[in-house]
């Protein structure tokens, strides 16, 4: 097993980063509205099918398929992660947080019953970024989409926390989700921080379910688990923290990368969720405590 | 001259009870015009409804002789009218630069210039640039959050009980800021719990119980008024 770790740990990372991509849309829209988005998943797997689709109009001999769909696909479902915001958040914006909840729900079957009635039940496999074939590193063999997915998706981590971090419309847009009423009282426009983290959910959103697509194909019906990783993510990191979400994926992709290799995939899966329930009972707050404390 | 802030028979509401009865109030640029009362007496409610927080049921609201009445919150933050609410509500996870920026106006460098101006009014909050919100001090986010309120130059400053929980030596400084914001030609609506420290710093003073005006006029002449203990239990 030991000569396995290297791409185990490849396995894990690349896996992670992609998970972590999904997590964070998914707690932007969490920290923007105070609502969970519940048809998130469902945006990661159109996001899968948006590639399949975008790959298919390039040349056969196009080297790079999933880079050149990248953008495009980011663009398109920000597109829909507005959308959703106009019809599944903005009218409901003054009802309780469970209304959102239903009609996320709602829409996120809509999405899969859809895409199932286009093009069919059936998985489909999406480009692969940079081309197939492998490399050898630390005298592992490790496959060339794996690589290229952990660069890709550590670039978009590392972009969203610069945007968040370093930008005043990143600055506006923490101030806006931590405290809604008094970004209006200093004149920030909550309406279009609101409508840029749903863009942001559905872009990132977008460059996973791509990243997922090649590796492990995309179904119509994958949306759910997808949305519950997310889910349990951001439970482990800590709810409404941001980096404690990204961490949290990491974390559940280790954790079903190392069983998975070493029992099978249904044990983890279950283990997983075993794990998540304890960890509710032992530290309620996540895995990495609170984002911020209170001062008496 | 055109008043700077004027409420015309403003009347408020706090989920459809009404909580501020028909007032009128006119206030001109450079002046500071103290609230006092006792708990629930519509200090703040008065204060949330002019920011535009709270809905206002009857009369109009003025800035600079335009009706904002119905100006939304957002709306009246651009127009000029800043609001620092009872308990602060910083951004907790900003720290004192960023959220200094968010609420600034214009481009990075005239930005830069007001954070700086604001480091002038409060230098105590100046060595604590890179701190996230919640670990500062009770007196540093207070001013923190009068200084996240004036950075842009407001016409007209709500402070809602700034000095609740302050060491003396804070006070100092915070009503020192009041003063010196005044000056520098805003009109200033102060809700206060510190009698004493209100009526130093503002000019005219009202008082209120249950909504109502019971007692109005110059400070000085309200500081020695014989009904001014029992106006302020509200009796």
């Amino acid at each position: 097993m030991i000569e396995a770790i290297p791409q185990l740990l490849v396995n894990a990372l690349a896996l992670g980063s992609t998970y972590a991509l999904a997590a964070l849309g998914f707690v932007l829209v969490i920290n923007a509205v105070g609502a969970v988005n519940f048809a998130h998943g469902e945006l990661v797997m159109l996001g899968g099918f948006v590639a399949v689709g975008l790959a298919a109009t390039l040349p056969e001999t196009a080297v790079l398929p999933g880079l050149i769909v990248l953008p495009g696909v980011m663009l398109a479902l920000a597109a829909v992660g507005l959308v959703l915001a106009l019809i599944g958040y903005a009218p409901l914006r003054r009802a309780p947080p469970v209304s959102v909840f239903i009609s996320t729900i709602a829409i996120g079957l809509i999405i899969q019953h859809a895409v199932t009635a286009g093009i069919g039940p059936e998985p489909r496999v999406g480009p692969p970024l940079i081309g197939t074939g492998s490399v050898e590193l630390f005298g592992a063999v490790i496959a060339r989409q794996q690589l290229a997915t952990i660069a890709v998706a550590g670039l978009l981590l590392v972009a969203v926390h610069a945007l968040l971090k370093h930008t005043r419309f990143g600055r506006r847009l923490r101030a806006a989700a931590q405290d809604p009423v008094m970004a209006r009282a200093i004149g920030i426009p909550v309406v279009l921080t609101t409508a840029a983290s749903f863009a942001m959910a559905g872009a990132l959103a977008g460059a996973a379910g791509l990243m997922l697509s090649n590796q492990y194909f995309v179904a119509p019906t994958d949306g759910a688990v997808l949305m519950l990783k997310a889910y349990v993510a951001t439970v482990i990191g800590g709810w409404g923290r941001v980096w404690g979400a990204a961490l949290g994926a990491f974390a559940i992709a280790a954790f079903e990368t190392v069983v998975a290799a070493s029992v099978s995939y249904l044990v983890a899966e279950v283990l997983l969720y075993v794990g998540v329930l304890a960890l509710l009972m032992l530290r309620p707050r996540g895995l990495f405590g609170e984002a911020e404390g209170r001062r008496a | 001259m055109t008043p700077r802030l004027v409420l015309d028979g403003v009347s408020v509401a706090r989920s459809d009870t009404v909580v501020v009865e028909p007032l009128s109030l006119s206030m001109d640029a450079g002046e500071v015009v103290a609230l006092l009362g006792a708990n629930g007496a519509g200090k703040s409610s008065l204060i949330e409804a002019v920011a535009g927080h709270l809905p206002i049921v009857a009369g109009t609201l003025r800035l600079d002789g335009r009706d904002v009445t119905a100006g939304s919150l957002q709306a009246r933050a651009r127009a000029g009218i800043a609001w620092c609410p009872e308990g602060r509500r910083l951004f907790p996870g900003l720290t004192v630069e960023e959220t200094l920026d968010v609420a600034a106006t214009g481009n990075r460098r005239v930005r830069a210039e007001a954070i700086e101006r604001m480091f002038a009014l409060f230098p105590a909050l100046a060595a604590h640039r890179k701190t996230p919100a919640w670990q500062l001090s009770g007196g540093q986010q207070q001013m923190l959050a009068i200084a996240r309120a004036v950075i842009a130059a407001p016409r007209v400053v709500l402070l809602d009980e700034p000095s609740l929980g302050l060491a003396p030596a804070v006070l100092d400084s915070v009503f020192d800021a009041v003063r010196r914001l005044a000056e520098d030609g805003a009109a200033v609506l102060l809700a206060e719990q510190n009698v004493a420290r209100a009526l130093a710093v503002a000019g005219r003073t009202l008082v209120l119980a249950r909504g109502r005006v019971i007692l109005e006029g110059p400070s000085e002449r309200i500081a020695v008024d014989p009904t001014l203990p029992g106006a302020l239990l509200g009796v």
